[in-house]
């Protein structure tokens, strides 16, 4: 494939992406917006976080006037998964130059490592690195500029909506769908249901504590499971390379 | 201020996060330390969401607690089948309405 086309294809993508997330980003926009922080300081999430689950556990967090260690501590919690991007992102740019490999990391979200890997999955080795850079650049920040738009039109749209409007509900449904594709093995059902009705049984704790609990809980619940259901395994293979 | 400090904050340690393999160079993960962080997304996110879910509005009650589980049961049904976010988000608020104008009832 060609520069141009691979530009072409990651500006097809990326828009793709940007049309399928229109609702969830105008409603997690208007989540933001209606958080008790001011809204464009709540907006400013979008192109310094780029994490709608962190962005809105930060903002809510913030409105309900929890605790600064607590907020920060519980936001990179919720995207400690972005660790794991970067090592296979890693693996599939090593020719990339350092300064390339920092702006990458700066838009390694969500959509953009899923198209990134799907794209190196069909072309196995990945493309040639400039054929590549080309296709994961325009890509990224054409899902950036359409994430920035979106939310910030349903931070505005947000102060028009009857207070009516489910926005806490879409908030808590936005989360249930970023979960469902998360549960994969029994390992990570394990977590979820654990994590779930820990965090729900303490939920009167102060400070969102009890999410932080119920994420340790999970983790512990999943990690036990995973030992339980491959012990050969984990004993066979000690390290992996990424 | 000091809002928008926290929020650089976590700004910085998410990039930190995603930077931490891919501009250094590769080095070894070890196993343990791989499950877990396969491990945290669900666990964090369900801590997230089931209380939410419970308790909508901050508090449980009939009405509200049913109909956003009925709006949960629902955007999993249409998740299931179309792997869609937008599709299951819409049709889960369209089912919240729904039940809680019959809970209202007429």
């Amino acid at each position: 494939m060609t520069h141009p086309s691979a530009a072409r294809a990651g500006l097809r993508d990326g828009m793709s992406v940007v049309a399928g997330y229109i609702p969830f980003a105008l409603a997690l926009g208007a989540s933001l917006g209606s958080a008790g922080v001011d809204p464009l300081t709540a907006w400013l999430s979008s192109p310094l976080i780029i994490a709608g689950a962190a962005q809105l556990v930060t903002v809510q967090m913030l409105g309900a006037g929890a605790g600064v260690a607590v907020v920060i501590t519980t936001a990179l919690v919720v995207n400690a998964r972005h660790v794991l991007y970067g090592a296979k992102m890693a693996s599939l740019v090593p020719s990339w130059s350092r300064r390339d490999r920092g702006l990458a990391a700066y838009l390694l979200a969500d959509p953009m490592f899923a198209l990134a890997s799907a794209r190196a999955r069909v072309d196995d080795p990945p493309e040639v690195p400039d054929t590549f850079r080309a296709y994961y650049f325009t890509m990224s920040w054409t899902c950036w500029a359409g994430w920035l738009v979106l939310t910030g039109s349903g931070v505005l749209l947000g102060d028009v909506l009857p207070a009516a409007l489910p926005l806490d509900v879409a908030a808590a449904l936005t989360f249930l769908l970023l979960l469902l594709p998360t549960l994969e093995g029994a390992a990570a059902k394990a977590a979820a249901v654990v994590g779930g009705v820990v965090a729900a049984l303490a939920g009167g704790l102060p400070l969102g504590l009890g999410l932080l609990l119920g994420a340790a809980a999970g983790v512990g619940a999943g990690t036990w499971v995973s030992r339980v259901s491959t012990p050969a395994q984990s004993t066979r293979q000690e390290q992996s390379h990424v | 201020m000091s809002d928008l400090l926290v929020i650089a904050a976590v700004g910085l340690g998410t990039y930190g996060m995603r930077a931490m393999f891919l501009v250094r160079r590769p080095r070894s993960v070890h196993e343990r330390g791989n499950t877990m962080l396969h491990l945290l997304a669900p666990a964090v996110l369900a801590a997230i969401m089931l209380p939410a879910l419970l308790a909508p509005r901050g508090t449980v009650s009939f009405g509200e607690t049913g109909a956003s589980l009925a709006a949960a049961v629902v955007s999993v049904a249409v998740w299931r089948r179309t792997r869609g976010i937008p599709h299951a988000l819409f049709a889960g608020l369209v089912a919240w309405w729904l039940v809680l104008a019959l809970v209202a009832g007429p």
